[in-house]
This record gives structure tokens, C-alpha cells and sequence, in this order.
């Protein structure tokens, strides 16, 4: 089905909307939000007219409902078929995505340990985004090889600011094309193209759960802006790290020590699958060291986990044998 | 969790009250549980600090934090679930604190220490899953089944009312207005709810007290706005962007405002006032500021879209916060009791993020068109013309008065007020306060006998500048405030409007316009008691409310 929102100034945005989907919903889902509040038909923010179609309303307060014929809340009408609504709003006002494509520099790069590469980019200032770095923590930021159109994807390290720096961590893949142009010709002071922020990995900050956060590799980058968040925000949820390498030169170099003083609820497990003699940390995968915390926890966590793809299957399979609801489940996978 | 504070609560399924797993606020199931066991506990810090006022004693600190916890606790203010995790550690040491300066005072006066009972001997868990686990008892409807509804719809009434207060008397505190009368005030209501008082006419004549402090913590509100910034003065105040960087300030807090505006002070940084700062243009020493430059956007239930496409960092000083979109999460800030998680919030006075964020964000690329409206119409105003709206009342120009005032909300039932204003006989003059004006404040509504039909006295803040103008009316006429050719229309949202009420009511005003929907605490048998022994009247349709209006008079 596909529905079509014309605006107070005549924009027409179409999408499509599943079986049993509102249109609200569908809405969000194509990165088009309408102003709305409750998405329970009860605030009525997001009134509406069905000009052509037919569509059935779910349960919502009578009062709340626009007066005249085909008068719907968005967040309760379910089309059944193709739909047009008018919406009283312009299209200015319809909220939107805009994913910002703008030009950075490289303005440090230097070895992270293990083969990683720590990369320091500065934004350019844009007439429309101005000179700010705008994404919520957990979220990445694709970054083109300078002349071609090759783009990869890197979440970041470092906090929102206003002064337009992005940190990564890149692993230098052998072969791999940015780890190729990263490591051989990229230089400070190159300019490239970014685009971004992208993706959903980021903190339900509401929820009233303890946190688990599980790292592996530069799967630390999203990990770590989740905790400096935490740590800049006082954030007193409970939080649990497990970061996850299989030897210990592959741990990269974070500032645990600074985040357990301004986070004093965080633990840490340090897990080496296979490490040197003398190791103090856990010995197992970072999949085992979960087991060891989900059976010591008192209430199941919310699991964030960022790593390559079979520690990912791994983490997410240890947390599904101890129950916990697939909605706590928050996964972000990287290359290896 | 269950909460029916505000107008716009669920009324979805048969129960009146937001019951789910979040409320239509936003509020989630969690933080509202945790601010019902703020809320006990608040009640029990009222019960020592009652006492502690009675033996000619008080406890200044202690009884800002009530009024700062109550104030949390409105409509569309602190949605952080950490922040009321800290308030409730906080008030638990300060009732420790209390009692034992309670037992002290008592001994010292030569009397033995009451043991207090209820919220006063609370003790919160000190886990998460331990509080929620304590909501129950705090309940609004916690013994609904023993004492009934009407109880606890009185109840409710009186909390919500005392909310409001708290929230008013903050707004006053904080800009010198600390009164000891207005800290007994709110501990002797907190004290009195403690008792669970079951009987009707008790509660009913505590609800009334309750109006006539809230009555005197306006008046203190309007002495501490006047008395740092000068009386209001009629202002045009610009609706069009200037070309530059931008800072918007919204909510109701002046002084927050005041100080943004020093922070930003030859910064090169234009600041606009958003929602119910409005106001803030017609006072003289804020307007003096050159580089507060203009309004932008509407009433609150409309600021994701126009937050969305302010290009600068938003600064939400009050209540009328709605969830953030991603669009601009990390260039709004809260301040004073309003909260979000994730959102970044403003300590000590402190705007150097804010100034920052404005300086990094592009700010306006270009200056529109100018276009303005008049606000400034407070009590000095409009009393200083008392001569001239007398001789137009006599001479027949001037036949009736509305005012028109209260908050805005997304319900279309809200249409009301603005086909109530466009309608009104162009021979009557439209007063109105509060954010619901955003209606009709771009309307043309011409003159009348000189002056503008139009007359914005301020925010809902300043109500008690409206009573005063009633009140010089009926002295000029020589008749009581139910006896002018006025009609009060209010439309209500939130819990200081619940405090206004009870003002009114307090105040013998009758007749009062009620609307959009009655609140959902009040059961059909205490909405009787408001319309019959205090002549609340329901809203019906603009235009049979207008002619029954003009008719009354007539009658």
C-alpha cells in the first residue's frame, strides 16, 4: 500500500505501509516524522484528513480526533489500500533524516595498538550544519577514499561537539581499500568527503535497566562514546563493560581508568580468549565472559554489543539462552 | 503507574488517566512511578516543616527543595529518571534533617516531640527495582477503594493545585521573592495531604486555602518579575527572523533569560524568546537588551517542528518540554527543574556550551520581512488607561470584556478559543495571558476607543496582573469583579491552572469558562460541586458561549 501526506503547501510525500502498519509508523520508518506526541490517539498533535481511501481507526480518545469528514489521528489510522492525507502542516515542518554529506581534513592519525589505525578528522564549516559535529553516540559516519566513490563505514569514538571533530578507530584491513589508502598515501591535512551520522546503535537512555556493553575489536569506537556519554552526563544506570580481544596485543589503548573515576558503577571485564602466561583478566571469548555476567546479574541488562560478526552470533546467542527479551538486544556489527 | 494530571491524559479505553507503559506526555512508566514516591515523601518533609514554622522556626533549603521537587514533577518538565533517583536520596536526608531539627525546636519550646506518622516515617529503598516496588503506596489512588473517588479527586485536586503553587513560588524565589508566609503555606497543605483527609468539606475549604496562598505567591511572583525588570510597557515585539547566530529561550523563567542574555552580551549572538517567554519584551530592562531581537514559533505542542528548524541551540528553561527529536538533540539544553536523559543540562548558571553551540551553528542566513505584535499590557498599562476604558464602558464603545487566557495543547477541541477570539463583538475588547493566545495573537483585531482590541497582559505567571485589572474595573464601576461586563474564558493544561483556579474560586469569581475537557480527577459529583456552588461553567460551542456571555450582562 502506499500512502501519500500532502502538506498545507502542496508537498506530496509518498511512502509505502505494511498490513496492520499505521500510518504514522510508516511514516517514521521512511525517515518523514510529522509532528507527534503520544502515538497512543490520545494528544492529538497528529490530526490529520484522508482525502482519498479507506482506512480503519484504532483505539483513540473521540476528542482528540479533527473535526470533519475523513478527520484521523495519524498514529491510529490504518490504511486499507492506497491512501491520500492531507496534513495540516508545511513541509518545512515535517520532521526529516537529512543524512548531511559534508568535507572534513585529516587533522591527526597515529597506531591505536593492534593494527588500528586512531583517525582525527575536523569538519569543514557548512552554511547549513554550521561547524559542529551532530550525532548521537553509537551512530557511524561513512567516509569516501578521496577521488573515487569508495565509501566505508566507521562509527565513531569521540562525543557530539562544536568544534567539528570526528575519531575513529580503523583496523588496517590487508587489501582492504580505505585500509590500503589510509596506511599507503592518506596524509594530514587530505580532505575527504563524509556522510553521516548513520544508524540506529545508540543508547535507549529511558530505559530503567543496568547496561551491558560488549566491545570487540574497533567494535570499542561506538562502545567507548557510549560510556564517555555516560561519564559526561553522570549517568548513574548501572553499567557493565566486556571488552573482547583474542590476545592481549590486540586490547587497544582506552581510558578505563578515567571512566571508572567519573562512572564509579562501571565494571569491567577484560576478556583474552587466548592469552600470554600471566594474564590477570578473564580467559575466555567475550560471548563467555557474558555468560559469567548474565549469571551473576540480578536483572536482565540491556546488551549493546559491537564486533566483528562471529563474536556478534556469539553474544547474541549467549544472551538469548538466558532469556533476555530480544528488545534488550542492541547489535552493531563490524568488518573483521 | 497512574497519573491524570494534565488535560490531555488517556482517555482511550474507558479509564481516565494515563496507565500504560508511558504516559501521552512522553512520561515513562518508571519516572512517573518514581515522582509519585517523590511526591510521598515530599508530604512528609511538609509534615516536619509545618511544625517547624508553627514553633517560629524554619529550614530555608529544606523548603526550596519541596517547592523545586513539586515543581519536577508538572506537566512536561523532568522526564529524567536519574534526576528523581537523586531528588528522592536528597529528600530523605533533608527529612532526616528536618525531624531532627523539629525535635530540637520542640524540646527547646518546652514540648515533647510529636511522633509523626505516614510519609513522615518513609523510608525509600535504595535500589531502583526497590523504589518502584514502593510506588503503590505513593499512588494518587492509593485507598481509592475505602475512601472512594470524590476524595480522592479532592485530593488530587489540591496536590495538583499545590504543584502549581510550588511551581509559581519558584519562579518567585529565584528572583528574590523568598516569603516565609508562602513556605508555611506549601508545607501546610504538604502536611494536610499527609493526614489522608477524608472528609468533604475539609478538604474542599483546604482546596480554597490553597487558592488564596496561591493567591499571594502571584502577587510575590509579579513583585519579583516588576520589581528586577521594571513594569511591562506596550511593546512591538518582532515575529521575523534577523540575519546572524540565534539562541531561542523558551519556557517562563525571566531570570533564566536575563542571564542568557548577559552570557551572549556583544557575542554577536541574537536571542529570540519562544512560547511563554513572549512576555519578557514588554518588561524594560529585558527589552533593553539590544540583541534580544524577536519571538519565534508558537504555543508548545508545536516546537518539535519549529525547534527542528530554528538553526541554533534552544534552551528550555520551564515546563512545555516535549520529547527532542534527533534533529536537534544535541543543541537543546534544559535548565532549572525541566529534564531529559541524554539532553544536556545547564548547572550554575553556566551558558558556555550554549554560547558555543550558537556560535558553531549557521544561525539565520537572512532577515525577513518585519512583522510584529504588541505585548506589554500588564496591570500598570492597562490602569494607567482606567480613565479612558471607563469613558468607553459609559459611552457605550466598549461593551463587554473577555479574557481569554490559559495554556494551549494539541487537541482540536482547542479550535474553541480561537473561534471564541475571532468572534467576540467588535465592540468588546479580548484580554488574554497564558500561551494559548498563540491562537489568535497574529489575528487583526483593530482598535477600540483608542486603544488595541487586543490586550496580551503577559503569561499564565501573571494572573495576578489580570485580578488586579478586574479588580481596579470593579472599583472604577463601583460594582463587584461578577458584576462587570466581563467574561473569563480559560482554557487549561496543566497543574498551574489548577492553582489558578483555586483562586479564582477563592476569590468569589464566578462564571468562569472552563475547557477544553474537565479534568479527569474531578468526578461528576465535585464538577456538581464547582458548578453550583461556584458557578464553573463547562465550554460549550464559541458561539453560544459568546451570546450567553452578552446575554448575562443584558440579564
Amino acid at each position: 500500500m502506499t500512502v501519500t501526506l500532502v502538506t498545507r503547501d502542496e508537498a506530496r510525500l509518498a511512502f509505502s505501509c505494511a498490513e496492520g502498519q499505521n500510518v504514522l509508523a510508516a511514516a517514521e520508518a521512511a525517515g518523514l516524522y510529522p509532528p507527534a506526541m503520544c502515538h497512543e490517539g490520545s494528544c492529538g498533535l497528529c490530526q490529520a484528513h484522508v482525502l482519498e481511501g479507506g482506512y480503519e481507526m484504532g483505539p483513540h480518545t473521540a476528542s482528540a480526533l479533527p473535526a470533519g469528514p475523513g478527520g484521523v489521528l495519524l498514529c491510529r489510522c490504518l490504511p486499507q489500500g492506497d491512501l491520500t492525507v492531507q496534513l495540516p502542516c508545511t513541509d518545512a515542518q515535517v520532521g526529516r533524516h537529512q543524512i548531511p554529506v559534508r568535507e572534513a581534513v585529516i587533522e591527526a592519525m597515529g597506531p591505536a595498538g593492534a593494527g588500528a589505525v586512531a583517525l582525527t578528522l575536523r569538519l569543514k564549516p557548512d552554511a547549513a550544519a554550521g561547524v559542529g559535529a551532530d550525532f548521537v553516540p553509537g551512530q557511524y559516519m561513512e567516509l569516501a577514499i578521496p577521488g573515487t566513490d569508495i565509501r566505508r563505514a566507521y562509527s565513531l569514538a569521540n562525543l557530539p561537539n562544536w568544534d567539528g571533530r570526528l575519531d575513529f578507530i580503523i583496523r588496517l584491513l590487508p587489501g582492504g581499500a580505505f585500509s590500503t589508502w589510509l596506511g599507503e598515501r592518506a596524509a594530514v591535512g587530505d580532505a575527504l568527503t563524509v556522510r553521516g551520522p548513520l544508524g540506529h546503535f545508540v543508547l535507549d537512555e529511558s530505559s530503567p535497566r543496568p547496561r551491558c556493553l560488549v566491545g570487540g575489536g574497533c567494535g570499542m569506537a561506538p562502545i567507548l562514546s557510549m560510556l564517555r556519554h555516560m561519564a559526561e552526563f553522570q549517568d548513574s544506570t548501572p553499567v557493565h563493560l566486556i571488552y573482547g580481544a583474542n590476545r592481549e596485543d590486540e586490547l587497544l589503548t582506552v581510558e578505563l581508568d578515567e571512566l571508572r573515576a567519573t562512572l564509579p558503577q562501571l565494571g569491567v571485564t577484560l576478556s583474552v580468549w587466548h592469552p600470554a602466561p600471566g594474564w590477570a583478566g578473564f580467559t575466555g571469548t567475550a560471548a563467555q565472559a557474558l555468560e559469567v555476567h548474565l549469571a551473576e546479574a540480578a536483572e536482565s541488562p540491556d546488551i549493546y554489543v559491537c564486533g566483528p560478526p562471529k563474536m556478534l552470533d556469539a553474544v547474541i546467542a549467549v544472551a538469548r539462552e538466558r532469556a533476555v527479551p530480544e528488545a534488550q538486544i542492541y547489535a552493531e556489527r563490524v568488518q573483521s | 503507574m497512574f497519573c491524570f494530571q494534565c488535560e490531555q491524559t488517556s482517555r482511550t479505553d474507558g479509564i481516565a488517566g494515563c496507565h500504560t507503559a508511558k504516559g501521552v506526555c512522553g512520561k515513562d512508566e518508571t519516572t512517573a512511578d518514581l515522582q509519585d514516591v517523590l511526591i510521598y515523601q515530599l508530604k512528609g518533609l511538609g509534615q516536619y516543616s509545618a511544625r517547624l514554622h508553627k514553633l517560629g522556626q524554619l529550614d530555608q533549603a529544606a523548603d526550596s527543595f519541596i517547592m523545586y521537587g513539586l515543581f519536577t514533577t508538572l506537566t512536561n518538565v523532568n522526564f529524567n529518571r536519574a534526576v528523581f533517583q537523586e531528588l528522592i536520596a536528597e529528600a530523605a536526608r533533608i527529612r532526616d534533617r528536618l525531624r531532627d531539627a523539629y525535635e530540637a525546636a520542640a524540646v527547646k519550646a518546652g514540648k515533647v516531640p510529636g511522633q509523626l506518622s505516614g510519609p513522615a516515617r518513609f523510608a525509600p529503598a535504595d535500589s531502583l527495582p526497590g523504589l518502584l516496588a514502593q510506588a503503590q503506596i505513593a499512588s494518587v489512588r492509593a485507598g481509592v477503594e475505602v475512601v472512594g473517588e470524590d476524595v480522592v479527586g479532592l485530593r488530587s485536586l489540591i496536590l495538583y493545585g499545590l504543584k502549581g503553587v510550588a511551581a509559581y513560588a519558584h519562579h518567585a524565589e529565584v528572583l528574590g521573592q523568598a516569603r516565609e508566609e508562602i513556605y508555611a503555606g506549601i508545607a501546610h497543605a504538604l502536611d494536610f495531604l499527609a493526614t489522608e483527609p477524608v472528609d468533604i468539606n475539609a478538604l474542599l475549604e483546604e482546596a480554597l486555602a490553597l487558592g488564596r496562598l496561591n493567591f499571594t505567591v502571584m502577587e510575590a511572583l509579579d513583585a519579583a518579575n516588576t520589581g528586577n525588570f521594571g513594569a511591562p510597557v506596550p511593546t512591538a515585539v518582532r515575529t521575523t527572523p534577523v540575519a546572524g547566530k540565534a539562541i531561542l529561550v523558551s519556557g517562563h523563567d525571566l531570570r533564566d533569560l536575563h542571564n542568557i542574555l548577559e552570557a551572549t552580551k556583544d557575542k554577536g549572538i541574537n536571542v529570540y524568546t519562544h512560547g511563554e517567554v513572549l512576555p519578557a519584551h514588554g518588561y524594560p530592562k529585558l527589552h533593553a537588551y539590544p540583541h534580544l531581537v524577536g519571538n519565534y514559533g508558537g504555543a508548545w505542542q508545536n516546537q518539535q517542528a519549529e525547534f527542528a528548524a530554528f538553526p541554533g541551540p534552544i534552551v528550555m528553561t520551564s515546563n512545555c518540554l516535549i520529547e527532542p527529536q534527533p534533529s536537534y538533540r544535541n543543541r537543546i539544553f534544559t535548565a532549572g527543574p525541566v529534564g531529559w536523559p541524554g539532553i544536556r543540562h545547564i548547572k550554575n548558571d553556566d551558558y558556555a556550551q550554549v554560547v558555543q553551540a550558537a556560535l558553531a551553528s549557521p544561525g539565520f542566513a537572512e532577515t525577513a520581512p518585519e512583522q510584529t505584535i504588541l505585548v506589554g499590557f500588564a496591570r500598570d498599562t492597562v490602569l494607567g488607561v482606567a480613565g479612558t476604558v471607563v469613558d468607553a464602558v459609559k459611552s457605550g464603545a466598549i461593551k463587554h470584556f473577555f479574557l481569554i487566557g490559559g495554556c494551549d495543547g494539541a487537541a482540536p477541541g482547542r479550535n474553541y478559543y480561537t473561534d471564541f477570539a475571532d468572534h467576540a463583538p467588535k465592540d468588546s475588547v479580548v484580554l488574554t495571558l497564558g500561551c494559548g493566545k498563540y491562537r489568535f495573537n497574529k489575528h487583526d483585531f483593530g482598535t477600540i476607543g483608542g486603544l488595541p482590541r487586543l490586550l496580551d497582559i503577559g503569561q499564565c505567571n501573571d494572573t495576578y496582573s489580570a485580578i488586579q485589572i478586574a479588580l481596579a474595573l470593579a472599583n472604577a464601576f463601583e460594582c463587584g469583579v461578577n458584576d462587570l461586563p466581563l467574561s473569563l474564558v480559560v482554557s487549561w493544561f496543566e497543574q498551574k491552572a489548577a492553582a489558578v483556579l483555586l483562586t479564582l474560586l477563592a476569590l468569589g469569581v464566578r462564571n468562569v469558562r472552563l475547557g477544553p475537557s474537565l479534568p479527569a480527577f474531578l468526578t461528576p459529583a465535585l464538577l456538581n460541586v464547582l458548578v453550583e456552588k461556584f458557578g464553573v461553567l463547562p465550554v460549550t460551542t464559541a458561539e453560544a458561549d459568546i451570546a450567553a456571555s452578552l446575554n448575562r450582562q443584558a440579564a
